[in-house]
């Protein structure tokens, strides 16, 4: 994985190009490059929970392999956090850490990585549906943009204590 | 006019000083020269004409005795002199002319001078007193003009050429003389004077060049002139009036105006600020688009940080939890050992080989490194999980300042929008400055012509004015030339009412006159020619000899000498009878003035029969109050028997040779 081109296909595609064409009187793209998106799509998806199958209609939006490449670290992160959290997945930590830190790569990843897929074009739905659907004028994609992120925010940032993120990591080094 | 003396100094044959006595007396009243043929009557007859005109009738001009010449040496001068002394106008006159002659080296005698008059009488207190050289002329006419001078002194010898001088063509001169003879001529010099014909000035003629005849026709332009000026200064007064409410229209547009502009000058600071604003707004707008292409920089860049926080701290309390983090070598996998042992040698160089120690080693080592041991993998997952870290929880708040941001200035692009728009309402109630300013100009300048046009207007009427001032004086002398020219006429009527008047009279004194002298001369002339003739004298007192037919028919006649000579004569002596009756018979006609006048007579008696001479012997003497009688030896008895005692005087004249005669006084 995350070592040849990819591509959005169908219905994917299609939000994908909404997502990353200029829009209003300033030429704004909410997101600059399509690897953009695809770096953040499977995040929301995670956290939405949203998964979507993959639509084989006409159409796709390409990554190039040299994008993918620059990217890979962010891409693999992205890829063990949620093989880590996703307990619908697999229940077993032991085993979800295996299929972050043991499998990846390998072919028993298989279902792992159209796990991943599956997140990333629901995180691309969501993108499309909080962002773009309904926008009608540069005002409503910043704003929508604002409110998805005071949504996350609202959601988590209660939750997420920054000190202690630190914390744990320090203790994971030692 | 009566002679009362001759005195010849060198006078043609009458050699040195010679001088007769007229007589005078009233009843001897006539004097007579006798003498043969060449002897000097016709000379001293002459001797009168040269005295009183200068010339003579004979062919040879020259008067100067040539026997005194014949006796002059060369070089040497004499003269010759005429002295005739006269009464006129109970004037005693003495007129004396002379001329000087010498002879020249060749013994010939020639004038020297012109001949020289002179005329003198004596004053009342006895002082002698000369004539004035430019009087001399008018006195000579006054005593006798040339013209009448050939009757007076009557040459008999010319018969043929006086009778027809007296039948026809004479001059209108003989015909005035005439007049003036017969006393008329008072009446002639005050019509002269009245209206005279010819170059002189007369009064009506001086008149008439006094009346200014154009200043009617100037009067006449200068009044249309005046006219026209005058209308033109109204019509130019008027425009002028409407210039003044134009331009006081156009000054009340210019300060209303002006009043809009000041007030439209807060409306040029609201542009300014609407243009400020617009200003802003387009900066603003520059920047939030700025903001917003950073905004989404930090959302590509950051978000994934951000949405990965939670994960990230779930995530690694779960590995926390698990024994799974170790300390293993970070970033070595057992494919790198399992290679290490394949090479046979490690990195630093120690052979590795089956069994030896750092073969176990590194098969030990396998244990804590990927895939055996997740430890090290962990590890790096949480050093990128640190990494992700970074700055994400500085995202939000940038997130939201920026955003914030982009709302504060979007809201100000919208305050100022709404400026923008309100200013828009007021400028909306506002006219262009600009346009305000143009219309401004317009009218300045619209008054500045009209300005312009009545100053030219006030010139032009400065120019008509001092022109209409130049032509109405000129109208005022043009009236008081009128006034002249009035006057004038007034007096012109008068000097010619004046002169209608003596005309009148004039021409019925002449007719009666010249019907008086007609009877006077027809009297004389029957007494001293008998037949059944008459003769008339018209106006220009020629003489018409006519032959009295019985049955009334007259016809004009061929005359014979003798008839002539008694025309001649009896027209002298009727026209002397005539002066004479005036002076004596002073009538109280203080119109008629008159002279008693001599008769001188070189007469051929011999052209008469003796019937005839007798005749005249008896009549002339009792007409002309003096009579000067030259008669031929061979009449001389004759003569002194018919008029024995009318002879106051008697000269003989004798004749010494052909060059010299002298006259001798007889006793009577």
């Amino acid at each position: 994985m995350f070592d040849k081109e990819y591509a959005f296909r169908g219905k994917h595609a299609d939000m994908v190009t909404r997502l990353t064409t200029p829009f209003g009187r300033n030429n704004v793209k909410l997101f600059e490059r399509v690897i953009d998106a695809y770096i953040m799509a499977p995040l929301v998806g995670f956290l939405y929970s949203k998964k979507a199958d993959l639509d084989k209609s006409e159409g796709d939006k390409k990554i190039f392999l040299e994008q993918i490449s620059k990217n890979e670290k962010t891409l693999w992160l992205t890829y063990r956090l949620i093989m880590l959290l996703d307990a619908k997945h697999a229940p077993d930590l032991e085993e979800r850490i295996d299929k972050a830190f043991r499998h990846y790569g390998s072919d028993k990843a298989f279902t792992d990585e159209s796990l991943f897929e599956e997140y990333v074009r629901g995180g691309i739905e969501v993108l499309h549906e909080k962002l773009i659907e309904s926008s009608k004028k540069e005002e409503d994609y910043l704003e929508n943009l604002f409110n998805f992120i005071d949504d996350i925010n609202n959601r988590y940032s209660k939750e997420v204590d920054i000190d202690s993120i630190y914390d744990l990591c320090r203790t994971a080094r030692t | 006019m009566l002679l009362k003396s001759l005195e010849l100094k060198d006078f043609r044959q009458f050699k040195g000083v010679q001088k007769v006595e007229f007589s005078t007396d009233l009843e001897k009243n006539v004097t007579i020269f006798m003498g043969g043929n060449g002897s000097g009557k016709t000379t001293i007859a002459q001797a009168f004409t040269w005295c009183l005109y200068g010339n003579t009738d004979f062919n040879d001009k020259e008067v100067f005795c040539k026997a005194t010449g014949a006796g002059l040496g060369a070089n040497e001068r004499d003269y010759v002199k005429v002295t005739v002394r006269l009464l006129h106008n109970d004037r005693e006159y003495t007129i004396r002319r002379e001329q000087a002659y010498k002879k020249d080296v060749n013994g010939i005698v020639k004038p020297a001078s012109q001949t020289t008059l002179s005329i003198s009488f004596k004053s009342e207190d006895g002082q002698t007193v000369f004539e004035k050289q430019t009087d001399i002329e008018g006195r000579i006419k006054e005593i006798l003009p040339i013209e009448l001078s050939h009757y007076f002194f009557f040459d008999g010898e010319r018969i043929d050429k006086m009778s027809k001088d007296i039948t026809k063509g004479k001059s209108p001169d003989f015909a005035e003389a005439v007049r003036n003879l017969l006393g008329l001529s008072a009446f002639i010099a005050a019509m002269d004077h009245l209206n005279g014909k010819g170059q002189r000035k007369s009064v009506i003629k001086s008149y008439n060049e006094e009346y200014d005849g154009s200043s009617d026709a100037e009067l006449i332009r200068i009044n249309n002139d005046i006219k026209m000026m005058e209308s033109e200064i109204l019509s130019i007064d008027e425009r002028i009036d409407e210039i003044d409410i134009e331009r006081e229209n156009a000054r009340e547009e210019i300060n209303r105006l002006k009043e809009q502009i000041r007030a439209n000058a807060e409306g040029e600071e609201l542009e300014k600020e609407r243009e400020q604003l617009l200003h802003s707004i387009s900066n603003r707008n520059d920047r939030i688009k700025d903001i917003k292409s950073l905004l989404i920089q930090r959302f590509n860049r950051e978000a994934p940080g951000f949405l990965s926080r939670k994960l990230i701290q779930d995530a690694l309390l779960g590995l926390s939890e698990s024994d799974n983090l170790d300390k293993g070598i970070p970033d070595i996998h057992a494919k790198t050992i399992e290679y290490l042992i394949n090479r046979g040698h490690c990195i630093c160089g120690t052979h590795i080989k089956d069994s030896n120690d750092a073969y176990k080693h590194l098969q030990d080592t396998l244990k804590y490194i990927p895939p055996q041991s997740v430890g090290s993998a962990i590890n790096n997952f949480t050093n990128e999980c640190e990494n992700r870290m970074n700055n994400s929880d500085l995202f939000f708040d940038s997130f939201i300042s920026q955003f914030k941001e982009i709302r504060t200035e979007e809201n100000n692009n919208i305050e100022d929008e709404e400026r923008i728009h309100q200013i828009d309402n007021i400028l909306k109630g506002l006219k262009h400055v600009g346009k305000l300013q143009e219309s401004l100009m317009r009218f300045e300048k619209l008054d500045r012509e009209l300005e312009d046009q009545s100053k030219k207007l006030l010139m032009k009427k400065g120019e008509i004015n001092s022109k209409l001032n130049r032509e109405s004086s000129l109208r005022k002398e043009m009236a008081l030339k009128d006034d002249n020219n009035r006057r004038i006429e007034t007096y012109k009527a008068y000097a010619l009412y004046m002169y209608n008047t003596l005309y009148e009279m004039y021409a019925k004194k002449e007719n009666e006159t010249r019907e008086k002298l007609q009877r006077a001369v027809n009297t004389i002339f029957k007494t001293i020619y008998n037949g059944g003739l008459s003769l008339s004298i018209d106006e220009q007192y020629d003489i018409q000899i006519t032959v009295m037919d019985y049955n009334g028919y007259s016809d004009k006649v061929e005359t014979s000498t003798a008839q002539s000579i008694s025309v001649i004569l009896s027209f002298i002596a009727g026209i002397i009878k005539l002066a004479k009756e005036s002076t004596a018979n002073d009538n109280g006609d203080e119109f008629l003035t008159s002279e008693p006048y001599p008769l001188v007579m070189d007469a051929p008696l011999s052209a008469f029969d003796k019937t005839r001479i007798k005749t005249v012997c008896e009549v002339l003497p009792n007409i002309a109050e003096q009579i000067i009688l030259f008669i031929k030896d061979t009449d001389g008895d004759i003569a002194t028997s018919y008029m024995e005692n009318k002879i106051g005087q008697k000269y003989v004249l004798d004749k010494h040779n052909e060059l010299e005669s002298y006259i001798v006084l007889e006793e009577v």
